[in-house]
């Protein structure tokens, strides 16, 4: 995830107003939009795909966009003059039909299918244009991020520096307890960390991932001498620069903005993060509390999706409709192993158990990996 | 084997085959089937009256997935089933998935197809789909359209099951004649159902075990021997109809309408007890077939498409073909007449571990319209008198249903949930 500079997003469309029955499946009807314009037909085909009418005034419109027999083109889009898709309709193979429905602002459009003979069709929408060029709900969901993540490594510098007071003062059982706390904020919020050069590795870095073991800082390290040694001899100077890094950590996320697709591709390296080491009891090696990072991911790429939920809402209601739905799914298969604040130990899990949680988590990172695509938009299509 | 099979040369040479389709030989035969329109050299039509994969000549590589579905609304289920017919029928003409670009699109996308087979040739790609009886509980409301035939199969002889090679709800057997083609099929497939369904279980297969044509040479299986010389041929229709196809002419009654043109396939992982095999003495491999190790003729004749001649003694008096040899116990004159269609693949998984030895064999697909009495009694006779039984040992076991073929705009499960 690669932290930006604050740039204005280079959206033409004003708002889309969240439009209530918004949709109707591949197989459904179209959806009714309240005082709508009327209906717009895109038909697929594998020479092209033009909007009929190619004009219509400013306002509601709900779109019907039919394939009737291309082989080689499932999808058309709506893209405005900024690139940015502002509705689709995907999958829809020989014989389907499908909507979507959104207010139009004024300007200039072009309906695009992808892998079509001409890819490309006029689109207009006549009326007063559009006072603003920021998209306010990918503008609520980039800041409604930067509070989170404030927020979580602020968390994370309290309980890291009671974790290592706890090293430092050499009570070896007082530090195992607090190690899960101050693990949480910082696996919810790892990929912005990791955007910062060393930083990550000098937090979060497994034995098998340093080049010099005698180099090796952090808070595996720190878990080692715990679990595995069962002292804290030696380890002050490591738990001194863990405070050292959180606070740099801390210093940088308080400036640092994001783009739309920094949320989307976060919440999907979170879900890569969990699905190569946490279920496969790599990450929490010795003190086997993978189960507390793999919620926390969990919960962190949540957040994510959920503040751009009002924006994906707009382009891909059935999108969002089943990434939550598998996001209940993860949350229902991680809950019988919760204990007290946390969760059982991985080597309490079966073989079985480990196989249904890291199907849960493949069957959610599948759908939320096309989210990035569609906050993208068409610019580089 | 009941009659005399013409040799290949006589087939190739246009001589007429008795019950094929008409046409001469093995490729165009084939295209020939009800309902497949001709294709494209090097594919094989996704649709028809027919599924691929059964009566297609026989490609060299099998990817075959067993897979559970993981949620309890059907209507998801139907959604995946509707969405790999489609995407099969992409890869069957040597399309990427999303069309031609699949391979494309957006840089902030990941690509709808994964790539490794572009610019391969389609490699006569045949998917072909069935469902296991586990899937006709009441989760999906199907309990009803349960055919009677498809029922678990029973506890049989010579068997050691590997709880993690057994059942499913449903199978993809992927076929084609590049293993890379093979396995992005059911790679592709797979992703496509995530959240719907998992592979419980898979197997490669490398090398064909059986022939399907009489256009095909009879190959040769990991223990040295030509296998399928007697198999069930796509030319023998009249055979076809009366043991593989559900409903056909001769074939025992249909119960579930929706299962007429389909068949039935059991899978068997059948491991090949290699090391002792190759111990044996060349007299002793061929007494335990029943044929010559070379030539793979009947050992009471002298060519490979001889048939057998059981009641053939020696000067010494003892049977030519050992009262417990292979060929014996599985020819369809000790078996009530059964034949059956055998689609196998030898496959090798490395090593057993716990004991260094070689973990390769036969992975044994077999079609047929009653497996409960055909494969079933079939095997309690082999796995308890086949003198073969000594070097083998069943691993993994599965029977599914496999549906008629669709029809251009058609889609898996429609019969079932439509």
């Amino acid at each position: 995830m690669t932290p930006h500079p604050r740039l204005a997003l280079a959206l033409a469309a004003g708002p889309l107003l969240l439009l209530a029955a918004c949709g109707g499946g591949a197989d459904g009807a179209p959806a009714d939009v309240a005082g709508g314009s009327g209906h717009v037909k895109i038909t697929i085909t594998d020479d092209g795909c033009s909007a009929e009418p190619a004009t219509v005034p400013a306002g509601a419109a709900t779109f019907d966009v039919v394939n009737e027999g291309a082989t080689a083109v499932t999808e058309a889009e709506l893209v405005n003059s900024g690139g940015r898709i502002v509705g689709e309709r995907e999958n829809l193979t020989p014989g389907l039909t499908g909507t979507f429905s959104l207010q139009l602002e004024a300007g200039d459009y072009t309906v695009q299918c992808p892998n079509a003979a001409t890819e490309s069709s006029a689109f207009t929408v006549s009326g007063a244009a559009p006072a603003s060029t920021e998209d306010p709900l990918f503008a609520a969901a980039t800041r409604g991020y930067q509070d989170y993540v404030k927020a979580q490594v602020a968390d994370l510098v309290t309980a890291t520096g009671a974790f290592a007071a706890a090293v430092e003062a050499g009570d070896v059982e007082r530090a195992k307890a607090l190690y899960g706390p101050a693990r949480t904020p910082y696996e919810r919020v790892e990929p912005v960390a990791e955007s910062f050069g060393d930083l990550d590795p000098r937090i979060d870095a497994r034995v098998a991932d340093v080049a010099d073991p005698a180099t090796w800082t952090g808070f595996h390290r720190l878990e080692q001498a715990l679990w595995v040694t069962g002292s804290t001899e030696g380890m002050a100077p490591v738990a001194q620069q863990l405070v050292a890094d959180v606070a740099e950590l801390n210093t940088l996320v308080q400036t640092t903005t994001y783009q739309p697709a920094d949320l989307a591709n976060g919440a999907s390296a979170l879900l890569d993060e969990v699905a190569s080491s946490k279920v496969t009891g790599e990450e929490e090696a010795y003190s086997h509390v993978d189960l507390l990072d793999f919620g926390a991911n969990v919960e962190g790429s949540r957040e994510a999706f959920d503040l751009l939920t009002p924006a994906l809402q707009v382009t891909d209601p059935d999108l969002v409709t089943t990434i939550s739905a598998r996001f209940d799914d993860v949350t229902t298969a991680l809950a019988p192993f919760r204990q007290g604040e946390g969760y059982v130990l991985y080597t309490q899990l079966t073989q079985d158990q480990v196989r249904d949680l890291a199907s849960a988590v493949d069957a959610l990172a599948e759908p939320l990996s096309q989210v990035s695509g569609k906050v993208v938009g068409a610019a580089n299509a | 084997m009941s009659a005399p099979r013409p040799s290949r040369r006589g087939v190739l040479t246009g001589a007429a085959v008795a019950g094929a389709a008409g046409v001469g030989a093995g490729v165009a035969a084939l295209a020939a089937r009800p309902g497949h329109a001709a294709a494209a050299p090097g594919t094989v039509p996704f649709h028809g009256a027919r599924q691929a994969g059964i009566t297609t000549a026989q490609q060299d590589s099998l990817v075959f997935a067993a897979l559970d579905v993981t949620t309890s609304r059907a209507g998801e289920l139907a959604d995946v089933l509707q969405r790999w017919s489609a995407d099969a029928a992409t890869m069957a003409a040597g399309t990427p998935v999303g069309g031609s670009g699949g391979l494309g699109g957006a840089a902030d996308e990941p690509p709808q197809d994964t790539g490794e087979a572009h610019e391969l040739p389609a490699a006569n790609l045949t998917v072909t789909l069935g469902y296991g009886p586990s899937l006709f509980d009441e989760r999906f409301g199907l309990a009803d359209r349960r055919p009677a035939a498809l029922e678990e199969l029973p506890p049989l002889p010579g068997e050691q099951l590997d709880p993690t090679k057994v059942g499913g709800d449903l199978c993809l057997q992927a076929c084609a004649d590049d293993p890379q083609v093979a396995f992005h099929a059911v790679r592709n497939l797979v992703r496509t159902g995530r959240g719907v369904v998992r592979v419980r279980w898979m197997q490669l297969g490398f090398g064909r075990t059986s022939t399907t044509s009489a256009a095909q040479s009879t190959p040769r299986n990991l223990m040295g021997f030509k296998d399928g010389t007697a198999n069930l041929k796509a030319e023998d229709t009249t055979d076809l109809d009366r043991h593989v196809w559900v409903g056909g002419q001769g074939a025992p009654a249909v119960d579930q309408e929706w299962m007429r043109g389909g068949t039935y396939l059991v899978a068997r992982r059948i491991r090949m007890l290699v090391e002792a095999w190759d111990r044996a003495s060349l007299g002793e491999q061929e007494r335990v077939i029943g044929r010559a190790k070379a030539s793979g003729a009947p050992l009471s004749g002298r060519a490979e498409f001889d048939a057998l001649d059981l009641a053939k003694t020696g000067a010494d008096g003892t049977p030519a073909i050992d009262v417990a040899a292979h060929v014996r116990l599985a020819a369809p004159e000790t078996n009530g007449g059964v034949k059956l269609l055998r689609r196998g693949y030898s496959y090798t998984d490395g090593l057993d571990v716990a004991t260094g030895q070689l973990d390769a064999g036969l992975f044994f697909i077999v079609f047929g319209n009653d497996p409960h009495r055909q494969f079933v009694p079939l095997q309690r006779k082999l796995g308890a008198q086949d003198a073969l039984t000594e070097y083998l040992k069943h691993t993994g076991s599965g029977v599914f249903a496999c549906p008629p073929g669709i029809g251009t705009g058609g889609a898996w499960g429609e019969g079932l949930f439509t």
